[in-house]
């Protein structure tokens, strides 16, 4: 069995970014392509060259059958993505220059091609159902017994024809949407076209604080205060966990409960999610389970996996649904703990808590109509500012370039904060707008209100009703903790060792101050 | 490769309790068995016959390996628990009935046997490195070729024998190993013998509140109340997954910062710990995270398990160590999620909040001296009725029976709380003394101070000091938040559907005192 892995814009970047960094992972098979490059099967070549169903008999197919099963080559996909087709052929320039600018791996002209032999191959099998159906009725009156027996031929041929071809279409389906679901979301015009260098800031609050002594990083403060232990997590559960201790805990459970605290003050309901889902649920957010580099880990011996982030979870909460325009739009603030392979990740990003294998995150999320996702999306970046801003770091807000963008990003704001201990900017969160790429997968809509003071004639369930709409959603990291914990030990160290904590905390940690030396 | 799964006194009662409900699980392979008790290789059986190693020929060690091969039935153990075989010998009489009292599968006769077998075949290894050391000496000198010629083959044959013997008994040792691993942990002199209606309850904490209304399960609360949604995590996560939501959520977060509060309060070090870990810590911990009906969800790839209680990665952190006797006790509370596959769980027990696969829980740990186990027993069981009591709880205490009792526990001392939706007694806590059980499987143990005024003679490391001593292991519940959810949605309802959250709990609230209807 073959499957298709799409390789997504920011994969270049994948380390560097909090958020959609677990979206870049697999490997791309070769196979695949060169299936998909050639002819599906004899049959399908052969039958555009010659469209009539009459040259299917019995033995045809039986010999098309053997050459059938060696084309099978692709694995169906557990779930279909609800893909503008249509869209993306008449848009096929700029569904290029996007995919380009996102270095994506996706094959427009193989997607295109697909999408045509898919219409033809379509309008043929109609087609030869209203001439069986034709031939079926012409066999309802009295009939000369010849005649009824070249109809009764005649049906049977076009019948075994009909059904080989409506496998040949499913499985050009199949692999259409597998080929589709590589095509990234497209991009907010305003948004950077190239590298991560190309990203542009939006914002700068605060400077780099100035330190009249030799600053420690966060490990460094963390051993001296008794904060963390690397060292026994590294054998009771590998490289790259941790132990929070004493004030640590305590620092982690106050920026989770003023987080959520201060996100539901702005109308978001909080949720604390399942850390266990569905591959499928993955996969349809826009991460990738499977595959050599995934981040995913996966639980033995079933479909599920551990999440990367709330955004799975939430995002799932409406899946299969639709919603009326008046629940919208739906704010979240959830959160979870969240568990990463970093597979791939090393080097000296990875020293301390700035990357880790588990951490607690808080994480905000939007269902919205369309027309609203620019705003929610200003709405998100500006509570991020202000969380951090609060909390007295020095940080910049930056509008990532198309090359840093994940598949479901449309558009993607980023907050860097200054780590003195580190000596730079480290991503701290990220907010994206993912307009319908998410809820296309997930399959979430909304029923649009017909709009006040039309009166509707047609009574009766759905009569009249507009269409539904895909929704859009939107992802903000509210507080990732390991990253927060970073920043506060490095900028609020003290010359005698100690670390003060940010006013804002303080009421959530029983009015402690100052972490000091034991 | 065969592996030996240990079965557990409280098979029977592993739905109902809480905490080492994951340590029952595991089927028994009847072929190993059958292995077992079979002679392990006739080269084993042989040797008792003719003690003499001048029989191993060149030629019939190589035949022996083949049949070797067969014999080599059981896999090696990972890691060695550090048994006191030698204390099982000679009290064996309690130890048969210890295993009779706990419903243990455990196979005294068996270890006893290979004990011998491996005491006898480690003294011939011996008695042969002896003699082929003596051959070599009286090759030192100066012999006659034909003498010499008779030494080297005696040493040849010697040395093959001994080669041979060392094999048997790595896998005697092995297999002693894996046997004697199944032996549970010694019980309590008070603790009541039988299954686990022969618990006897300790103490009794106010009445079951009476209602002048229909009350309502906590599930029918928590969906008028828009608390939790179950539906949606059955489609994102499966079936008893759940979120939490608005004051839910609230409710977890206050639940866990006072528990934490209240508990390091009294001297404990907060922790937040890995939530995946190796799965021989987890087996270290007596828990098994293999077999069909295991409690453990493993990480598929690797050898890492995700932990069903913060028990495991608490008792890993000081694994393989050498404390000092002025560093105990070491007093943990720790807050982890906990994941737990619940197979073979079913029925009325699992109605929503009650049994699900993932959940939030702070707990309580002691590293302790032997002498000093049972009074931090009663201590922790002291510090959970405190917190239960404090929040309003009904609740009893009960001395759980030896039937109930996992392997690790030598007593174990469970709260269950009134719920009044469900109209019975549930398990909200459980506290076990695990006494040495952990700490000789996971290498944990102290050096004793030498007495006051005693006058150390002997200058230098470790002179004269003496030899170190395993610690003992306590853990305990202090909050499992959804069985906390259950006891405080169904025992503060109101008539008007409402939920009064407790006194202590509030400023953890933001001050909210009570959850009404939208």
């Amino acid at each position: 069995m073959l499957t298709r892995t799409c390789l997504g814009g920011g994969a270049a970047a994948a380390l560097s970014s909090l958020s959609p960094s677990i979206r870049r992972c697999s490997l791309l098979f070769p196979s695949v392509q060169q299936t998909l490059l050639l002819p599906f099967s004899p049959r399908l070549a052969s039958y555009r060259i010659s469209p009539s169903p009459r040259r299917f008999s019995a033995s045809a197919a039986v010999a098309t059958e053997e050459e059938h099963k060696a084309a099978v080559a692709v694995k169906p996909p557990q779930w279909k993505a609800a893909i503008d087709f249509k869209w993306i052929r008449d848009n096929k320039d700029v569904v290029a220059a996007n995919i380009t600018n996102r270095n994506s791996n996706a094959n427009l002209e193989l997607v295109l091609d697909l999408y045509e032999k898919f219409l033809n191959l379509q309008k043929e099998v109609e087609r030869l159902r209203a001439e069986r159906n034709a031939v079926a009725s012409k066999m309802k009156g009295k009939l000369e017994p010849s005649v009824r027996q070249a109809l009764v031929e005649e049906g049977k041929n076009l019948k075994e024809g009909l059904v080989a071809l409506e496998e040949d279409l499913v499985q050009l389906s199949d692999q259409l949407q597998l080929e589709a679901q590589c095509i990234p979301n497209s991009t907010h015009p305003d948004v950077p076209v190239g590298g991560e260098e190309s990203s542009v800031a939006r914002k700068m609050v605060g400077n780099p604080k100035e330190f009249g002594f030799d600053v420690k990083d966060h490990l460094q403060l963390g051993k001296d205060l008794d904060l963390f232990d690397f060292d026994a997590a590294a054998e009771v559960s590998g490289s790259k966990f941790y132990y929070l201790k004493n004030e640590a805990v305590l620092l982690e459970m106050a920026l989770v409960n003023w987080a959520i605290a201060q996100v539901s003050k702005r109308g978001f309901t909080p949720l604390i999610t399942p850390e266990i889902v569905r591959s499928s649920v993955v996969e349809k957010c826009g991460f990738q389970p499977r595959g050599q580099n995934t981040q995913v880990y996966s639980i033995q011996g079933s479909d599920q996996c551990l999440i990367g982030t709330a955004e799975i979870p939430v995002g799932g909460i409406h899946m299969d649904s639709i919603l009326s325009e008046s629940d919208l739009p739906l704010k979240y603030v959830a959160y979870s703990h969240c568990f990463r392979t970093e597979a791939g990740a090393a080097g000296a990003a990875t020293r301390g808590m700035y990357r880790v294998h588990q951490f607690s995150k808080v994480e905000m999320f939007v269902f919205c109509r369309p027309e609203d996702s620019d705003s929610y999306h200003e709405e998100l970046i500006a509570i991020e500012e202000e969380l951090f801003s609060s909390l007295g770091l020095h940080f910049k807000t930056l509008d990532m370039a198309t090359g840093d963008l994940g598949a479901p990003a449309y558009r993607k704001f980023d907050v860097e904060a200054w780590m003195p201990g580190l000596g730079r900017y480290g991503e701290i969160s990220s907010a994206s707008n993912c307009t319908d790429y998410q809820s296309r997968r997930l399959g979430i809509r909304f029923h649009p209100t017909p709009p006040e003071g039309v009166q509707n004639p047609k009574k009766g369930k759905g009569a009249g009703s507009a269409p539904t709409r895909f929704v859009h959603t939107l992802n903000a990291t509210a507080c990732a903790v390991p990253r927060m914990l970073v920043c506060l030990l490095e900028n609020f160290q003290q010359e005698n060792g100690s670390v003060v904590i940010p006013d804002v905390l303080r009421p959530y940690m029983g009015g402690l101050d100052v972490i000091s030396p034991k």
